[in-house]
């Protein structure tokens, strides 16, 4: 689930087998860990619901075929609940999963833990055609995690209600549009913050001072009588959005391109100041005894076919470059965008994730 | 009967197993609540054992403050306006042919077989500007164009009314059911109206089973998370929203832990409060 | 003079009648009972009186006014219920100011009048008593004083005594007619306790399967029953079917009978109670054995059982293969035993002719 992959989770339909996900991660815990390697079988962490399905589905399948090696897929639960699990059950030198996909904030918490074992670039030839943004590193260069899928939230209106689309994130503080969005409810999965220093403070550089990240929190203040609904169930918004009941907000670019291809009158745009770039990584348990499979596994998910073919299955934006797939422009429009992202700040999100709760649900409830 | 002191094993049975779910069900999981509410959290992490007030600390604000006076309120005002309108209905559904009285409640049953979230969207869409209510106003010519009512604190209400309207009709049910007509009549042939009669025999008749049911139409109220969500602006976030929000997306199991200690104490001392006034009322 | 009168009150539930076409005409100070087996209708017909039930047809009226709309509220009836239905938030004394209450009268008066209305039900200075630690005889005369509160223009009772030990009841049957007496209320109970009936009533009316079978002081229902069921349910009575054989005879099995107010012809029904039939030694000397063959008003029987009640003695005599029983005082018991050959004496003064069985009945002429 797409939410899950901020610090936050919601319940919307991708987390529905999730909980059930999280249970059997737990009983997987505690047993003593097979040395798999001559088995040659992996034990792969995705977020429960609608990833696990479509990586079930058609990447795991594909993957076994090409290098003999099976997977075990492990619905992850949502929250940072499998970071906890994670974190306890390598205390106890097991590892639950092997690779798991990991929120940038649960990278950065697991990292702060050494709880990653560093990845050695040799054997990941593909990894260097990924985005630089995407590669996680140890303060000291080790490598801790590498970019596993990406995803565009972007402004989206419906069509009925805005025939002109428009252009820049700023119309959310339209006075015209006075209770029309839709936005969704924590700091640490709007990443609103993100939005109002790229769009009024000239970028997040803006947010590395609390004066800077207060200045954010004044602009969003007026925003707040725009705002008819702080979501934390995408459902609720999705079927709000279609019916105009809620004609803007902030939304998954490629779900909103889905919705729209099924008739319903809505669209995505990329603002000029870029859509919001969350994403996922790839860690291995330091616990995990299969680290040579899953340098394997990683290098596979980085080649550009497999990119390509997420992008075309799954809905996520290519991790590399788009020149080095074979997406057409459709494709690759479905997906993601060649405007410059913007790119949370995932390193907030943890240092001062206390704080920051606090001025933004004071900010919104008061 | 045995009137001494029980002082076999077997003589303490019959309370034993009642005791026994207490312990397993409630003081365990509220004692590690509390354990966990006085943990040090790690920023950025989890949390260790510890003895800190800190979380209790951050909670004594007037931000926190505010949203436990709302919190109350709205479950004060949900379990008035759930028996308010319950109390009447189970007095009339009492009182209909058994044919009609089972229709009624396995109607109510499955009105608790919804969970909170299909009530939320149920009421969203009924609510809404475009397929809502309102366009029924407007077919009709009572309205001049289609609004939306939701989220507001009305549709939060009434959301919350509507969920915990079958539980006060489950809990009023028996003792209306067992209520002598005959108490009713007496007080029509005494000169009272119908209305009368319900004012003055019906109601004051019943005050213990109101007093019951309006306790537990609250704490049920209190303990609302999702609607709050999804019918109500964040004014409207109650302090289990709060807690939710601590708990599962902040990852900050102490301050969540300490804000539900805080609001089961507070909400065990209201519960106590009405349940001393109500037994001094009564000597 | 005023009078309540029942004018073909009627109750239809669906298809069953509960009450066909009651009349009746009560005059002012009457103590009236309203006696019959469960189901016969007393009750509906009491609560159709007292504004509790809605009559299917005909009319209700008080001194020439026409109450069969009147809503109960508005008729001034006090009335006990078989529950007693006090309120059980109130105290004794509450419970007795509540019609006060509800007609706003001022609180000190209020208290004013259920002392003394506790003094006439002999239970003074019980006001403050909540009513669960009542007595059922101190219950009992609580409903009485509140339903007397308001000095109705009708007072009714349903059971009212029903719920109290046999000694208890007896007691307070006399207690409330006397207090009836000196209140001089028009009173109606309805009971199925003919022993009751016949302590209390001025006037009994015996009811059974929805119709009223007469309405008469109590000895008169006792002495002349208008029909077969009055007679078997008031007291114990022989029922003895005869063929009219000539004027003023009648033939009977065991004999014949010679009495006034036959039918011309065809068949008779008589009743004669037991206290009224005489028995005697069937001896050869007698002079009126049945070795004289048929003498009037005799009849040869064999004596089958005798029982001793202390104040009389039964005996139970077969003629000619019915039973017929009669009583005697102690003192007047004929020196016969259970086998011997007996004669039954049937005065004719004794004989109560019923109309046939399955005949109309009603009030009867008197």
């Amino acid at each position: 689930m797409k939410i899950g992959a901020g610090v936050g989770s919601g319940l919307g339909r991708r987390a529905v087998l999730a909980g059930a996900g999280g249970l059997a991660a737990a009983a997987a815990v505690g047993f003593p860990s097979i040395v798999r390697a001559q088995s040659k079988s992996l034990k792969v962490g995705v977020y429960g619901g609608y990833f696990k399905d479509s990586f079930d589905k058609h990447i795991f399948p594909e993957f076994t075929k090409a290098t003999g090696i099976a997977v075990e897929a492990v619905a992850e639960p949502t929250g940072e609940a499998w970071l906890i699990q994670l974190e306890q059950a390598a205390r106890a030198k097991q590892a639950p999963a092997d690779v798991s996909m990991m929120s940038q904030v649960a990278m950065l918490k697991g990292m702060a833990a050494e709880l990653w074992a560093p990845l050695d670039p040799a054997r990941l030839p593909n990894a260097t055609k990924v985005k630089p943004a995407l590669i996680n590193k140890y303060p000291d260069g080790r490598l801790s995690g590498v970019g596993a899928v990406s995803w565009y939230i972007t402004l989206v209106t419906n069509t009925k209600s805005y025939p002109q689309a428009p252009e820049s994130w700023a119309t959310l503080w339209d006075p015209a549009n006075k209770d029309k969005l839709g936005l969704l409810a924590l700091v640490s999965n709007s990443f609103l913050l993100d939005v109002t220093a790229a769009t009024f403070f000239g970028g997040s550089k803006h947010l590395d001072s609390e004066q800077g990240q207060l200045d954010c929190f004044k602009k969003l203040a007026e925003l707040k009588k725009n705002v008819k609904l702080w979501y934390r169930d995408e459902a609720q918004f999705e079927a709000a959005l279609k019916s105009g009941e809620i004609p803007m907000g902030q939304y998954y670019h490629d779900v909103t391109g889905l919705a729209a291809a099924d008739g319903h009158p809505v669209r995505s745009t990329f603002p000029k100041e870029g859509g919001i770039l969350d994403s996922g990584s790839w860690a291995v348990s330091k616990a995990s005894k299969a680290g040579d499979l899953a340098h394997v596994f990683i290098d596979y998910m980085c080649q550009p076919q497999i990119q390509a073919l997420l992008s075309r299955k799954v809905g996520t934006s290519p991790t590399i470059d788009r020149s080095a797939t074979d997406l057409t422009d459709k494709e690759f429009a479905a997906v993601s965008s060649d405007l410059t992202p913007i790119v949370p700040r995932y390193d907030l999100y943890v240092s001062k994730a206390d704080w920051l709760n606090q001025k933004w649900t004071e900010m919104i409830v008061g | 009967m045995i009137r001494r002191a029980p002082r076999s094993l077997g003589e303490h049975a019959p309370i034993l197993f009642p005791a026994l779910m207490l312990v397993v069900f409630f003081v365990i999981p509220f004692g590690l609540m509390i354990a966990v509410s006085v943990a040090r959290r790690i920023p950025g992490g989890f949390y260790e054992p510890d003895l800190v007030l800190a979380n209790y600390e951050r909670f004594l604000s007037a931000f926190f403050g505010g949203v436990l006076s709302f919190s109350l309120e709205l479950a004060a005002l949900v379990a008035v306006v759930a028996v308010g309108i319950g109390f009447p209905f189970t007095y009339r559904l009492a009182r209909l042919p058994r044919a009609a009285q089972v229709r009624w409640l396995v109607f109510l049953l499955s009105i608790l077989s919804l969970s909170e979230v299909i009530i939320g969207f149920a009421w969203s869409t009924l609510l809404s500007r475009t397929a809502g209510i309102t366009n029924l106003l407007v077919a009709v010519g009572l309205m001049a164009e289609p609004q939306s009512l939701s989220p507001s604190f009305g549709a939060l209400l009434a959301g919350m009314v509507y969920q915990a309207f079958p539980y006060t009709v489950l809990v009023l049910y028996p003792a209306l059911a067992r209520l002598d007509p005959a108490l009713v009549e007496a007080s029509r042939t005494l000169g009272a109206s119908p209305v009368k009669a319900f004012f003055t025999v019906v109601v004051p008749s019943q005050r213990n089973t109101i007093v019951a049911t309006l306790i537990m139409a609250f704490v049920f109220a209190l303990g609302c998370y999702l609607l709050p969500q999804l019918l109500g602006r964040p004014q409207h976030w109650t302090l289990s929203v709060l807690i939710t929000d601590q708990a599962i997306y902040q990852s900050n199991m102490p301050f969540a832990a300490a804000m539900a200690v805080f609001l089961v104490l507070v909400s065990l001392a209201l519960v106590g409060l009405s349940l001393l006034f109500g037994r001094k009322e009564e000597a | 003079m005023s009078a309540l009168v029942l004018d073909g009150l009627t109750k239809r539930y669906g298809g069953f009648t509960a009450v066909h076409g009651a009349s009746l005409r009560i005059p002012h100070g009457q103590f009236v009972c309203l006696l019959g087996p469960s189901g016969c209708g007393k009750t509906t017909l009491l609560r159709m009186i007292a504004g509790l039930e809605e009559p299917s047809g005909g009319q209700l009226l008080i001194d020439d006014r026409d109450i069969t709309a009147t809503p109960a509220h508005k008729r001034d009836f006090g009335m006990v219920f078989q529950s007693l239905a006090l309120f059980p938030h109130l105290s004794a004394g509450e419970n007795i100011a509540y019609p006060l209450r509800i007609r706003g009268v001022p609180a000190d008066e209020r208290r004013r009048k259920a002392d003394s209305l506790l003094e006439l039900v002999r239970l003074p200075g019980m006001a403050d008593r909540p009513v669960s630690r009542l007595s059922g005889g101190q219950r009992q005369r609580v409903a009485i004083a509140r339903a007397l509160a308001l000095e109705p223009k009708l007072f009714l009772l349903d059971e009212p005594l029903s719920a109290l030990d046999a000694k208890l009841r007896e007691a307070m049957q006399i207690e409330l007619k006397q207090l009836q007496r000196r209140l001089g209320i028009t009173t109606i109970v309805v009971t199925h306790d003919q022993r009751e009936a016949m302590t209390m009533a001025d006037l009994v009316v015996v009811m059974s399967e929805g119709r009223i079978r007469q309405a008469a002081p109590p000895m008169e229902v006792y002495r002349r029953p208008a029909d077969a069921f009055v007679a078997d349910f008031i007291g114990m009575t022989n029922l003895l079917e005869g063929e009219v054989t000539a004027p003023g005879r009648a033939s009977v099995p065991g004999g014949e009978l010679v009495l006034d107010g036959l039918p011309p012809h065809g068949r008779a029904l008589l009743s004669v109670r037991p206290e009224e039939v005489l028995l005697h030694p069937a001896t050869a000397s007698g002079g009126q054995g049945s070795g004289q063959g048929a003498v009037a008003n005799r009849l040869a029987g064999t004596l089958s059982f005798v029982r001793d009640l202390g104040a009389s003695v039964e005996f139970r005599i077969d003629v000619s293969g019915r039973e017929i029983v009669a009583l005697t005082r102690p003192q007047d018991r004929p020196a016969v035993e259970p086998g011997a050959a007996v004669i039954v004496e049937i005065p004719a003064e004794a004989c109560v002719v019923l109309p046939p069985e399955g005949g109309t009945a009603g009030e009867r002429p008197s």
